[in-house]
């Protein structure tokens, strides 16, 4: 199980109306940010981030710990606290405990059955006299599903410590409203209308496209807002269109400045401008070969082992290549386990040019400069 | 529009300072909805392509040739400079737009909806939208029914509205107003496996109906370096 660091903000873990506690919180995990980027906000005044890399780079656990909580104090209380799998970890940051890798179940142990939040199962292994997780964690696995059924099998696992994902420990709107939706920093300045406020074209517009999501869905109209990324798909952030515009943003004024994903941030590989005017949601298979037909890869130093000079998209016909630039090698989270390892190239033929991408040992078309 | 034909008369016998500030007074004071019931405003490479120099309220166009390569690019960077001036802007069934691009030709993201995959109700959508959207630009998944067509082009006849049809390989029953076609494209920056494209050199040529029915051809770099449109030189001689 992934060792996770949680920060815990015990005045923050109700939300208010304004949204005053939400946008501290924000504040919260821009300070965290500063140690590692991938903090996950898990419901309101709790948030995780991957211990063992930083700590790593920090020099310890401990230190991490120090540091994170140092920063998150400068907005806020906080305890923190790290161990194997977020239900732990969060207990333990109630704590402030670091608990060492491999004993969340003994820290476990000894807790009362009821901070696993289930009411009916505590109730019921109360009857049984099973007063503590570690009792509960005891009782063999079959026994259980067929006592307390899919629910209590898996509050089981998290018990003795095999799972960390307790069910309603999340709060996934909580998520959804901090998690990677960044809120601009720069106000937008609305072209005010004839008297001030929302001009008319923003109304009858709003009016329309609601009518549109009426008839298609609530996803079925979206709007656009780009970001820091790689690839073109990674630049751009599609998200459902509400009345309120997207400039409003999730959570009112809750910006988190100086997040790792903002545009402005150097994207070392990125393929330089112009941006392709069409890209695939879903990349197309490609077949890109030499002039005897033998097909194009991407050794593992990122460099072509023959010269593209067709290329075939989703089975169609081979097309001569005017040109073609590349290969771009990108190695992306290098140090974790979603690494993505490819090569993008671009590849011009008389009717297109199209942006390549080897993954996987084959060859996709990423987008197209339509 | 203040004047009446009398004081014209009297204006020309002022002297020319007086002149040029009073005519600067009255650009400032010009009623602004007047200005923007007719035409909306073109980035100034493409002024050339339209017969009033900028789109003009209630027309259809069409954008494309079969080969469809750099149409979604001339569409985009026709609603760029409305879109940057206030007006909104809808794309309709095209589910993969690069945003990236579209940002770079100008266009303001915060104005534009995107109705990614309308399915079977594309037409009645792409109504609703014409309701309020000033600019929308509409891939048909498949060819259109004529009367379908028809009726899309009569709202936004009635509307207001500009329709930009870039009809790929569905097709687009109706004549528009003005139809765009790319005759030729060539990127330019790459050779041989160095370089990266860099811009893209682009003869297109419109047709339009009445007055501008005589076809007329401009190069474009669509898109240039900086991912914005710019004319590669003076339009070409009447095509013949």
């Amino acid at each position: 199980m992934e060792r996770l660091l949680v920060v815990r903000c015990p005045e923050l873990l109700e939300e208010d109306e304004g949204g005053a506690a939400l946008r501290s919180f924000a504040g919260v995990i821009a300070a965290v940010e500063a140690y590692c980027p991938w903090v996950t906000p898990v419901r309101a005044g709790i948030c995780s981030l991957p211990a063992r890399g930083p700590a790593r780079y920090f020099g310890g656990e401990g230190a991490l710990a120090d540091l994170v909580q140092e920063a998150a104090e400068q907005v806020t209380p906080a305890g923190v606290g790290v161990a194997d799998g977020l239900f732990g970890a969060v207990l333990a940051a109630r704590r402030g405990l670091i608990v060492p890798a491999g004993g969340t179940p003994a820290f476990l142990a000894p807790l009362p059955v009821a901070v696993l939040g289930q009411d009916d199962l505590t109730a019921l292994l109360d009857r049984l006299g099973i007063r503590t997780v570690g009792g509960f964690a005891a009782l063999p696995d079959p026994h259980v599903l067929g006592r307390f059924g899919a629910e209590g099998a898996h509050a089981h696992r998290v018990a003795g410590g095999r799972s960390g994902e307790l069910a309603g420990l999340r709060q996934p709107r909580v998520t959804r409203l901090l998690a990677g939706d960044t809120v601009d920093d720069t106000p937008v300045v609305a072209e005010p209308g004839f008297w001030g406020g929302v001009s008319d074209a923003d109304t009858r517009a709003a009016r329309c496209l609601a009518a549109a999501q009426e008839l298609l869905g609530p996803d079925g109209v979206v709007t656009v807002r780009l970001q820091g990324g790689r690839s073109p798909a990674e630049r751009a952030r599609f998200v459902t269109w509400t009345a309120g515009g997207p400039q409003r943003g999730a959570v009112p004024g809750g910006a988190r400045p100086g997040t790792a994903t903002g545009s402005g941030a150097p994207w070392p590989g990125r393929i330089p401008a112009p941006a392709p005017a069409v890209v695939h949601p879903d990349p197309v298979r490609a077949e890109l070969a030499d002039a005897r037909g033998v097909p194009v890869q991407v050794s593992a130093r990122g460099l072509l082992t023959t010269a593209p000079d067709r290329l075939s998209v989703e089975g169609g016909p081979w097309e001569p290549l005017s040109g073609w630039a590349g290969p771009w090698p990108s190695d992306e989270r290098w140090w974790s386990r979603s690494r993505r390892r490819g090569a993008r190239l671009q590849a011009v033929t008389a009717r297109a040019a199209h942006l390549l991408l080897a993954e996987r040992g084959h060859w996709w078309v990423e987008a197209t400069y339509g | 529009m203040f004047v009446s034909a009398p004081d014209r008369r009297l204006a020309r016998d002022l002297d020319p300072a007086a002149l040029a500030a009073l005519s600067a007074l009255a650009e400032r004071t010009r009623p602004v909805a007047a200005s923007r019931t007719r035409l909306l405003p073109v980035a100034p490479a493409l002024a050339g392509l339209l017969p009033d120099g900028a789109l003009r309220r209630g027309s259809t166009l069409t954008v494309g040739r079969p080969g469809d390569d750099g149409a979604l690019s001339i569409a985009l960077s026709l609603v760029a400079a409305a879109s940057a001036s206030g007006s909104w802007c809808a794309l309709v069934g095209h589910p993969g737009l690069g945003a990236v691009a579209a940002g770079d030709l100008g266009v303001d993201l915060g104005r534009l909806a995107l109705l990614p995959c309308p399915g079977a109700a594309w037409a009645e959508a792409t109504g609703a939208v014409l309701e309020g959207v000033d600019l929308v630009v509409l891939c048909p998944p498949f060819a259109p029914r004529p009367a379908m067509a028809r009726r899309l082009v009569a709202r936004a006849r009635e509307r207001r509205a500009v329709l930009i049809v870039v009809p790929g390989r569905a097709g687009w029953p109706e004549p528009p107003d003005l139809q765009l076609q790319v005759d030729e494209a060539t990127w330019e920056g790459i050779d041989g496996g160095r370089g990266h494209l860099r811009r893209r050199r682009m003869t297109v040529t419109a047709t339009g109906r009445r007055s501008a029915a005589r076809p007329t051809r401009h190069r474009l770099w669509l898109p240039g370096p900086d991912g914005t449109v710019a004319a590669a030189d003076d339009p070409l001689d009447p095509a013949a």
